[in-house]
């Protein structure tokens, strides 16, 4: 059609056609109320002939109009005053930066961002489900400093003098006190205070069935290949650097190659990284170099470590259930959790879970941390003797079921400038805006009893169920 | 998709599940099955290696000639395993006292041996169905009269029974 060839040509020079420039949406405006230069249309579309009817042979010429202006002009964005159009604005939250330099008492009941490195020791080992559902909602992962996380980190620096024999801890309290958290707290503290940092934020992974296992001779437990070129992997990325300074103390067989004696240990990890099958080896060396050597101070901590004493889901040939301490990694855990083995300086921390009734924590456990027992029970209830070896020696660290006013406060602050709190409206200029206040913080607070999961979930993101 | 003896799996589905697609094998010795190959309980059939297929199909193609489980030694509390350098020792044999009195018992894994799946397990039916006939008792006259067999109302209903039994059941 030469007209509309014309026309398409006269409409390439007035206005360059931008098909290839992707469509990125402003910042600060998410929602399709954007112009995007030159991506109008000047003509109407041409409409199908009707061929073979009485409208056809009747049908007038239609005409190509070309409009001024197209029929349906989005608004300016500088029309868009009102509130509801702002929803899609994600303002990142200004917060202090997480530092072992700015812990010390005056700290307690501010709220830090965690830092956000390549290698951050949160971003490679991962998170808890319970910190991970928070921190997909806020707009920057942070945390609020408690007075237990003051008094923990001072315990960590004294640890890190001494063998880990001596500091064997296991935060307990009761479910959605922070536990969780706080180690998450005390994983960051330490590896940004240049210690060696093993930490396993999902403990149940390792005995709930959910990756390959296999029994090993040598060793006479059963191995988890998959898992442990992963934790391989998360542990390279944060202590690269400091594993570059430490070498192999003799030659390591593997399969299909040997590490020499020696060698880096970054180029030992490497190896189990890039090969599955030796991926349990290696971690074991590792973990036996790490236990020889004192330039660095070694932290392992395990969430859900309750789950280490007892029985696994997993199931031997002959459908017997597994106890947990014939599984590779769980034994390694349990072994400096009971001071068999020892890093010369260093600690081991483990945080109990409360979530999974299929791993409660055991008699023996409770026993050893001086704990209520689960259920009534007296000395004719069977306790394994092997977990009661395992749990010998291990100190318990009671985490505060409430948390204080102040840290409260804090944390109500935080949400409450994420946009997260949906009620006490107040009409201004003339529409319902969010004004949170004193009564509604202590409302909640005292539904919640303190308990920071509690105040969190069920109080402050309740709130959204009042839209 | 995984091929064993004939039986297409999903690769998607969980392996415990898909073994159940074998007749004869329901959930519990899907999961037996899982825990004889070690095959951990989230296993998907595109993440078998080829030498659990292949221990699978070694199995399934006939359990009763399949060997028996080796012993597992478990490691103590205090056990130290051998150096990397070191041979392995062998694994002791299974700590029983086997005399007339104190016959071996056979352990629950190797109860899998006597499993019966596809078409050995339909051709057993149909023989245990040809001897009650053929001995003339009220079961296998049954089954001829194409009736219900275990005492049900044959008045009412019965459609089931006298759409599928039969002598030569499952040919």
């Amino acid at each position: 059609m030469p007209s509309l060839a014309t026309t398409r040509c006269s409409f390439r020079f007035t206005v360059p056609l931008s098909r290839s420039r992707p469509c990125l949406p402003p910042i600060g405006q998410t929602r399709g109320y954007v112009v995007r230069p030159g991506d109008t249309r000047k003509t109407a579309l041409k409409t199908p002939q009707i061929r073979n009817s009485f409208k056809a042979k009747h049908a007038p010429a239609s005409k190509k109009k070309a409009f001024a202006t197209p029929p349906y002009t989005p608004m300016p964005t500088n029309q868009l005053t009102k509130s509801i159009f702002k929803t899609g604005e994600r303002v990142e939250l200004e917060l202090p930066t997480f530092s072992p330099k700015v812990m010390n008492d005056d700290s307690v009941g501010r709220v830090l961002a965690f830092p956000k490195a390549k290698n951050e020791a949160m971003r490679a080992f991962g998170v808890p489900e319970s910190a991970l559902h928070d921190f997909r909602i806020l707009s920057r992962p942070c945390s609020v400093v408690r007075d237990v996380t003051i008094s923990t980190f001072n315990v960590l620096d004294a640890a890190g003098q001494k063998s880990s024999r001596d500091t064997r801890l296991m935060m307990t309290g009761p479910t959605g006190c922070g536990k969780s958290y706080l180690l998450l707290q005390t994983v960051e503290y330490a590896a940004h205070s240049d210690w060696i940092v093993l930490y396993i934020p999902r403990g149940l992974s390792l005995v709930d069935s959910s990756r390959d296992y296999a029994y090993d001779l040598r060793t006479q437990t059963y191995l988890q290949p998959e898992f442990s070129a992963q934790l391989l992997r998360r542990f390279l990325s944060v202590n690269e650097r400091l594993t570059n300074m430490l070498k192999t103390r003799e030659q390591v067989p593997l399969q299909g190659r040997s590490v020499p004696a020696g060698s880096r240990l970054t180029a030992l990890v490497k190896a189990g990284v890039d090969d599955v099958n030796n991926a349990p080896v290696v971690l074991s060396v590792l973990i036996d170099e790490l236990s020889q050597q004192s330039t660095h101070p070694v932290l392992l901590a395990v969430d859900d470590m309750q789950a280490m004493y007892g029985y696994s889901m997993y199931r031997d040939p002959h459908y017997r259930q597994i106890m947990a301490q014939h599984l590779a990694i769980p034994r390694m855990i349990l072994q400096y959790a009971s001071g068999k083995k020892a890093f010369p300086r260093g600690a081991v921390i483990g945080a109990a879970g409360t979530q999974h009734t299929a791993f409660k924590m055991p008699l023996e456990l409770c026993e050893a941390l001086g704990l209520p027992p689960p259920r009534s029970t007296g000395p004719y209830a069977k306790r394994s003797s092997d977990i009661v070896d395992f749990a010998r020696g291990l100190q318990n660290l009671p985490v505060s079921p409430r948390m204080s006013v102040s840290e409260a406060a804090s944390l109500f602050e935080v949400w409450m400038q994420d946009n997260a709190l949906h009620t006490g409206q107040v009409r201004v200029d003339d529409e319902l805006r969010s004004m949170p206040n004193d009564e509604l913080f202590m409302t909640k607070y005292a539904e919640a009893d303190g308990n920071p999961r509690a105040f969190v979930r069920n109080g402050l993101l309740a709130t959204q169920s009042t839209i | 998709m995984v091929h064993i003896l004939g039986t297409l799996l999903p690769e998607k589905q969980l392996v415990k599940f898909a073994l159940t697609h074998f007749y004869g094998v329901g959930h519990l010795t899907a999961a037996r099955l899982c825990a004889r190959t070690q095959i951990h309980d989230r296993c998907k059939i595109r993440e078998l290696t080829p030498s659990q297929i292949t221990s699978l199909t070694g199995f399934l193609s006939s359990p009763s000639t399949a060997s028996t489980l080796p012993h597992f030694p478990l490691a103590t509390p205090d056990y130290v395993p051998p150096r990397l350098s070191e041979p392995i020792p062998a694994a002791p044999r299974r700590p029983t006292t086997v005399d007339a009195s104190n016959p071996e018992k056979e352990l629950p894994g190797d109860k899998l041996r006597g499993l019966r799946i596809g078409a050995e397990l339909r051709r057993d039916i149909r023989d245990n169905i040809a001897h009650l006939r053929n001995i003339g008792s009220y079961v296998g006259l049954r089954h001829a009269l194409g009736f219900p067999v275990r005492g049900q109302r044959s008045r009412p209903n019965a459609h089931t029974a006298r759409k599928l039994n039969r002598v030569v059941r499952y040919a």
